[in-house]
């Protein structure tokens, strides 16, 4: 033991401190400080522009037809012209069947896409700061993201032809095994396995980079220290990489929950039939056969209506909570 | 016996030798303090004896053993960085921790090793916060912490200083200074800070270019440089380095320079050395200023006073070499006004040879 006399911190540093902590709280208001920054930095606030400029135009001015949701909508009248019926879309659809199957799927399928294709990247990412051999790095690297750069069409005749009841791989790969075949893509206890572990080859290599970069950041002197003081390799991405990668982990997450009914439209439009809308109909699906293929405009931007304000909670939540508990959050 | 020995060790990065096959002898409960400029090889050499770079060739021990090949956390080793190194997620506690928690350490043994490393630096009341919310000061303790917690045989520093200011940079070399004290382990400590390096040293070893140029006590250094390299190094002002040729005079031989003389001290070295191309190396801290009326003076041209508080430093030049005095201002002031040259005992002029800038032997100037 060592029964030394201690050795202080410095007072000079605690009034370094407590003088820091009075200036904060002496701060000018809030719009002072906006004020002083766009004129210190406006060269920045120049190159953020476009971008305001976009979202105006291509995602606020179109909040305009939103209305519709509300009205009788007849594309002869137009938007301001057709008359308001108030909630009667809703209840129409609340009553639709279909409808509600296609939340519930909606859910399931958002719900398994974030349990499994979540962690995916980020295990990828682990796994590739982990290789040594660069030139084996690099190509694995350039094999995950591929799939990334194929149309969804190109990814869908993939699909379709690897699970063919006839010529298909997979069921080639049964019969090897005494298994009869399955003609997956009309079963509908398959769509799901089969939609989500597609939607992870080809986009979990892709989302990867987003954590690799993470990773990137991390000094190499955590990993030092950490070596010196008799951590393995395992260890240290346990105790070091990952809590030093959680804050992108949870924006990443945060995201991907204000996103979950966004179920990746296309690809369930090309991979589904009418023998699989039990478990493959989603939000998006319903909304474009009634819309666009229906003509009810009116219903399916209610429906959309719905599903954006699910959203929208959805991430209020899921950051509220994240600020709460990590400190980390998307505002 | 917890000592270092590195015996012709070498680090080559393809082709190029970055250190060139350096002997160095830590003893037990030694503070050495590896000094240099930027790129002279001394973080390199720590971090081979640390087992972060491979050493190339040669021989390291520890303590008596060969660790050439043994894994960093197999050296008994405790390493204190630059940057801190401390781990943002976790806590000044937790921080502390790790190197236990990472042994698998008692969780009862892990705490009383956090409480008492808290106690001794001063952290007690930080252990629950973060780094991020930390001073500089503090954080560099709580990196010093990490490294005391295991009791290791070595502790190595490398610059762990440079990113505090030059006030919390004294205090906190003097707070390493008490805990060598206290802990008694071998330390080695890499600063491009000759002025860390004078204050914290047992033994300093001046590294250039890979090479080691003079190891010895911090005193020893300052007052016998073995080359110019060293006698610029170390010394703030460093030392004056002034062109000139050995010849005779009537009381032993004697330098030129421009019109001017001043007599050497009378070393057999010296006075054999008629003629020979050399620089003397004289300390500002060495000369006494002198007046118009002052007699076997050097004079010289005065081109700016720089009046500190209790000292001076005069900028002048000396044969069109820049030449500093520093002097006290206490009762001088008078005597800095009319300031024309300077005198010295000829025993305290340092006398290296022109062409290889190795001092010239025989000369040793006691403590």
């Amino acid at each position: 033991m060592i029964n030394e006399p201690q050795l202080h911190g410095s007072k000079t540093e605690e009034l370094i401190v407590e003088a820091g902590e009075a200036l904060r709280r002496r701060k000018p208001s809030r719009m002072v400080r906006i004020g002083d920054h766009v004129k210190r930095e406006w060269q920045l606030y120049l190159m953020l522009l476009p971008t305001i400029l976009w979202l105006l135009i291509f995602l606020y001015k179109p909040m305009y037809g939103l209305q519709i949701a509300f009205k009788d909508y007849s594309i002869f009248r137009g938007v301001a012209g057709s008359p308001w019926i108030g909630l009667e879309h809703f209840q129409t659809l609340f009553g639709n069947d279909q409808f509600l199957r296609a939340i519930k799927n909606t859910v399931i399928i958002s719900f398994y896409s974030l349990i499994f294709g979540f962690p995916m990247p980020i295990i990828l990412a682990l796994m590739f700061n982990e290789v040594l051999h660069q030139t084996f790095k690099k190509t694995a690297q350039t094999i995950v993201y591929l799939p990334h750069f194929i149309s969804s069409v190109i990814i869908a005749g993939i699909v379709i032809t690897a699970f063919s009841p006839s010529a298909g791989i997979v069921n080639t790969v049964l019969e090897w095994f005494g298994g009869e075949s399955i003609y997956f893509l009309t079963r509908p206890e398959w769509f799901r396995p089969i939609f989500v572990g597609t939607g992870i080859w080809q986009e979990a290599g892709f989302q990867s980079i987003v954590y690799l970069a993470a990773i990137a950041g991390v000094s190499p002197t955590l990993y030092e220290s950490a070596v010196v003081d008799g951590a393995s390799r395992w260890q240290m991405m346990w105790k070091i990489t990952l809590p030093s990668i959680l804050p992108t982990i949870i924006i990443m997450l945060i995201i991907r929950i204000g996103n979950m009914l966004e179920v990746s439209f296309e690809m369930i439009i090309l991979l589904y039939q009418p023998a699989t809308y039990e478990t493959a109909d989603v939000v998006n699906t319903f909304i474009y056969r009634q819309g666009i293929q229906g003509g009810q405009y009116d219903l399916a931007a209610a429906a959309g209506l719905f599903n954006a304000v699910v959203a929208f909670v959805l991430v209020m939540t899921a950051n509220t909570i994240s600020k709460r508990y990590s400190r980390t959050s998307l505002w | 016996m917890s000592g270092v020995t590195l015996e012709k060790i070498v680090k080559r990065y393809g082709a190029v030798d970055v250190v060139h096959g350096i002997d160095l002898e830590v003893q037990e409960k030694e503070f050495v303090v590896l000094v240099g400029p930027s790129g002279c090889g001394k973080s390199t050499t720590l971090r081979m004896i640390a087992g972060l770079e491979e050493i190339s060739d040669g021989d390291l021990t520890i303590d008596g053993r060969h660790v050439n090949r043994v894994a960093p956390k197999d050296r008994d080793v405790a390493m204190v960085f630059q940057n801190y190194a401390l781990y943002p997620h976790l806590n000044v506690a937790e921080n502390i921790a790790f190197g236990l928690r990472i042994r698998k350490e008692k969780k009862d043994k892990i705490a009383a090793a956090v409480d008492e490393v808290g106690r001794i630096l001063g952290l007690t009341p930080y252990l629950e916060r973060r780094p991020a919310d930390l001073s500089g000061g503090q954080r560099q303790r709580v990196a010093m912490g990490r490294a005391i917690v295991r009791r290791p045989k070595v502790f190595l520093f490398d610059e762990p200083l440079s990113n505090l200011d030059a006030k919390l940079r004294t205090q906190m070399r003097a707070e390493i200074k008490r805990l060598h004290k206290r802990l008694g382990a071998t330390s080695i400590y890499v600063t491009h800070d000759q002025v860390e390096a004078m204050t914290l040293a047992d033994r300093i070893v001046v590294m250039n270019d890979g090479r080691i140029e003079q190891i010895g006590t911090p005193m020893d250094l300052f007052l016998n440089p073995a080359n110019t390299f060293v006698a610029a190094f170390l010394g703030s002002p460093p030392m004056n380095m002034v062109k000139a040729r050995i010849a005779d005079g009537a009381q032993g031989p004697i330098a030129q320079f421009g019109t001017q003389t001043i007599q050497l001290a009378r070393l057999p070295e010296l006075a054999n050395s008629k003629g020979r191309d050399v620089i003397l190396g004289i300390r500002p801290e060495f000369v006494t200023v002198a007046t118009a009326d002052t007699v076997g003076q050097v004079k010289v041209e005065v081109d700016l006073i720089e009046t500190l508080g209790s000292e001076a430093l005069i900028h002048a030049s000396l044969a069109g070499d820049p030449f500093v005095i520093r002097t006290e201002t206490v009762g001088q002031m008078a005597i800095l006004d009319g300031i024309s040259g300077f005198t010295i005992e000829p025993h305290l002029i340092r006398v290296f040879d022109a062409q290889t800038g190795q001092a010239l032997p025989g000369q040793v100037l006691e403590q």
